[in-house]
């Protein structure tokens, strides 16, 4: 309501014509009255030093990234709403990256508001700072493009003077020739001395490498074929005799180019996918005021924290630096630092470390060692093993293409030898076909230009792909195994009844014990009561110590325990009538309280998953913690047939590992906070994004849009991904396997050869190219 | 022919044109989001101005 109050009062009514159909439509966030306080730290001053570019007295800029964008008209609406607000100057947003660039008059608005107007139309916005990896790979775009422009230009103007005299060579004169060839030559040296740069750069680096890698990269024999056709074309120009190849030369290095920039763009979509991610690395955290005596809190920017303060750290969230455990135990996953997503027990006075994220209880931890260097470097570790993580295929593939530039450099001298011998005046252009036609380009890049292709489109839809081996393993799963709360439902389940089990506890009091043990707690229950408490304005009861989280089974506290029956021991109500609704139990040494019913509603697109994966011949399994009525009550609500409720999480790992025995490939849905060691087991694990920011760091992928019917684009998507690498190899090979012995045998010219391998190259990234439509 | 001693060097010098021309596009960020201005001209402000909240 209060979104569209917004956009009405503003008379930007017309946005509502201009949306998506609904089910596209943003997640609107229910936003109080006044500035949240995780966007009011935003106006400390460290922070602004970051984040805010001061242009004079009266002008700041900021780069905000925007996010639950999901199409033009959203855009449209953020740039109107904040043109309009007081103190804002000027909005620029990038269609693409979804960044905004704000210049604002600092004396009338603050950066938190600014944040706070994008928040209120339904938006999600934080401060930008552009990682050095995103410049750089601006740059990397802007100076290959024009490289790329110079050597079209090049490529146009050689052809045009080359024409004249390959088709009326009788009418010009020897000084016209002349002319037209010098000309050429001209414009052949920037082509050669500055788009083709980094061919020579790598070639010249894998040469040096040679030694100890025992293979040679692509550039090698490109950058040897491009190095002797110029000398040799110059020396032709100035002796006035033979062949020039200029026209050769200048085609060729703008086809390789091409093939290049098209592989560049594919793959740095891929990129701003994991960068995205990585952004959600938390900037603010909670400061215990006065720790041990009172458990209050102030949240305040990661930059202001020192040594020795003491921080809360709530399950589901990343630890924002190394710290000492004060509380009581808890599991940590490692993953960022080890690549082991199997949570990692830790006791009191056990290290914790930057960039970890906390899974089991609210913890304290004593900083002993923060910056940003702690924190950037989780970042970095993070976007190097996205960028780094290959497939096995992939690997194999270069291994063998690198390999084969050896042999094929051997044979290009070798046969260019033996025409010198048979007709000498044939061993030069065979020298130049060989090398260049034969170049197992192509091969090289059948695979990662459709890996990245594949990656920046399921960015774009809203999955992000952190392991390289999700696309392989998503085309092979036959097996689907979903969790139930938060990832076949949203996982905001809605407390619907409470009911007294004693006398002497009236519900107000119930729900204050409640909320008083879910105090920092992440888990959907715990939230659903807190929002009733704050309906009804009670408070909260106050316990000395945080309530320890019993992983999936519930949360104790003195003589408390608030659980699932089995767990809390009681005897389950008969809920025939409302299946599907999950219960819990306050109960204490004296027996059950009370009971408590949530009802959570099924995320959008369910049936199109399970629909697909039934037409697929993929079985679902659903496994849950929850109790067995109501998972068999959702299982049957979604037609789903194999189902088991009650399963720990060591259940559910011992569940996968059963399947896998019985050779079936998992793919594993979970919110990625109690599944992380049956996300782990699975071949292919995708985590829900909305359960807990970067819980997921152990998933192979995660799902950032609400809707599961990206998976079923997902799951086509990596079959075609499949199909197209099958076919660029299949076409490379062939070219390969053909064109070597036609090169060898003189049967083409040097300017046939580089269009051929070029062309090979284009078809192969065009191919992969179509990856990037849904 | 003579007419080529002057319209070579006539190309060369557009060539020249050309090539800083597309220097300056692209530094200017003209390549940077290809699809951002095409949407942006179809969604242009004609919505009416600012009324207070009812």
């Amino acid at each position: 309501m209060a979104v569209a109050h917004t956009i009405y009062g503003e008379g930007l009514e017309s946005f509502y014509q201009r949306q998506l159909p609904a089910g596209e439509r943003p997640e609107f966030l229910s936003v109080n009255d006044g500035i949240p306080q995780s966007l009011l730290v935003y106006d400390d001053p460290i922070l602004q030093t970051r984040f805010i570019k001061e242009l004079s007295s009266q002008e700041s800029q900021t780069v905000l990234s925007l996010e639950k964008i999901r199409c033009a008209a959203c855009v449209w609406l953020c740039d109107h709403h904040l043109k309009r607000v007081k103190g804002i100057l000027d909005v620029q947003i990038n269609y693409v990256t979804l960044k905004a660039i704000i210049t604002f008059d600092p004396q009338k608005i603050l950066l938190s508001q600014i944040l706070y107007e994008v928040q209120r139309i339904g938006y999600l916005a934080w401060p930008y700072e552009p990682s050095d990896l995103a410049i750089r790979s601006k740059v990397e775009r802007r100076k290959l493009l024009f490289r790329l422009g110079v050597a079209l230009l090049g490529m146009m103007q050689v052809m045009m003077y080359a024409w004249p005299i390959y088709t009326n060579s009788d009418d010009l004169t020897p000084e016209n020739n002349l002319l037209l060839n010098w000309t050429s030559w001209l414009l052949t040296v920037p082509v050669v001395f500055y788009s083709a740069a980094p061919i020579f750069s790598g070639a010249w680096s894998s040469v040096r490498s040679f030694y100890r890698t025992r293979s040679l990269g692509m550039d090698v024999p490109i950058a040897l074929a491009l190095g002797l056709a110029f000398v040799v074309g110059t020396i032709n120009l100035l002796i006035g005799d033979g062949p020039s190849y200029f026209d050769s030369i200048t085609m060729f290095v703008a086809f390789t180019l091409g093939a290049r920039y098209i592989e560049l763009i594919a793959r740095q979509d891929a990129q701003s996918g994991s960068e995205a991610l990585a952004k959600q690395l938390p900037a603010s955290c909670e400061r215990f005021i006065d720790y041990p005596r009172s458990n209050a809190v102030e949240r305040v920017p990661v930059v202001r924290c020192i040594t020795g303060d003491v921080l809360r750290i709530a399950p589901g969230e990343i630890i924002p630096a190394d710290g000492v455990l004060m509380s009581s135990c808890t599991s940590v996953s490692e993953a960022l630092l080890t690549g082991e997503s199997r949570p990692v027990h830790k006791k009191t006075a056990d290290l914790l470390y930057a960039g970890t994220h906390n899974i089991q209880n609210s913890i304290a931890i004593r900083v002993t060692a923060i910056g940003q260097t702690t924190r950037l470097a989780g970042i970095a570790i993070l976007l190097d093993r996205a960028l780094q993580a290959k497939p096995p295929m992939l690997g194999l593939a270069e291994i063998w293409s690198s390999r084969f530039v050896v042999l094929l450099i051997l044979a290009a001298f070798m046969s260019s030898a033996v025409w010198l011998i048979l007709d000498s005046s044939r061993a030069w252009p065979v020298l130049l076909g060989v090398l260049v036609a034969s170049c197992p380009c192509a091969l090289s890049l059948a695979i990662p230009t459709a890996m990245a292709a594949a990656q920046g489109t399921l960015t774009q839809l809203g999955l992000f792909v952190i392991h390289g081996r999700a696309l392989e393993g998503l085309s092979k799963a036959d097996t689907l195994v979903m969790d139930k709360t938060g990832t076949l439902t949203v996982g905001e389940p809605c407390l619907q009844t409470i009911v007294t089990l004693r006398s002497g506890y009236s519900e107000n009091e119930v729900l204050q014990i409640a909320a008083g043990m879910g105090e920092g707690q992440n888990h959907p229950f715990s939230l659903a009561i807190k929002q009733v408490i704050k309906e009804r304005n009670l408070a909260e009861k106050i316990f000395k110590k945080v309530s320890e989280n019993h992983l999936g089974r519930g949360l104790s506290n003195e003589s408390y325990r608030l659980g699932n029956a089995n767990w809390v021991g009681v005897e389950d109500l008969d809920h025939s009538e409302n299946r599907q609704r999950s219960y819990i139990y306050l109960a204490d040494e004296h027996g059950p309280i009370a009971e408590l019913s949530f009802l959570d509603t099924p995320r959008e697109g369910v049936d199109y998953l399970l629909e697909y994966a039934k037409n697929a011949g993929m079985s679902v399994f659903l496994l849950s913690g929850d109790t067995a009525d109501t998972v068999k009550a959702w299982a049957q609500y979604h037609g789903i047939d194999r189902y088991q409720g009650g399963a720990s999480p060591e259940d559910k790992f011992k569940f996968i590992k059963q399947l896998q025995e019985h050779g079936s490939t998992v793919c594993a849905l979970g919110d990625g906070i109690n599944d992380a060691p049956f996300l782990a087991k699975a071949n292919v694990s995708i985590a829900m994004g909305s359960g807990a920011p970067l819980a997921a760091a152990g998933a192979d992928a995660v799902l950032m849009s609400p809707n599961l019917l990206v998976l079923v684009q997902a799951f086509k998507l990596s079959k075609r991904t499949q199909r197209i690498i099958r076919q660029n190899l299949i076409w490379a090979f062939i070219y390969n396997i053909t064109v070597i012995p036609v090169a060898i045998m003189a049967w083409i010219n040097p300017w046939i050869a580089g269009i051929g391998m070029a062309l090979s190259s284009l078809i192969v990234t065009l191919n992969a190219w179509r990856l990037r439509k849904v | 022919m003579e007419s080529l001693y002057l319209l070579i060097p006539l190309s060369l010098l557009v060539v020249a044109g050309l090539a800083y021309f597309l220097y300056w596009s692209i530094q200017g960020g003209q390549f940077d989001d290809l699809k951002g201005p095409g949407e942006s001209i179809l969604l242009d402000d004609d919505a009416p101005q600012r009324k207070d909240p009812s």
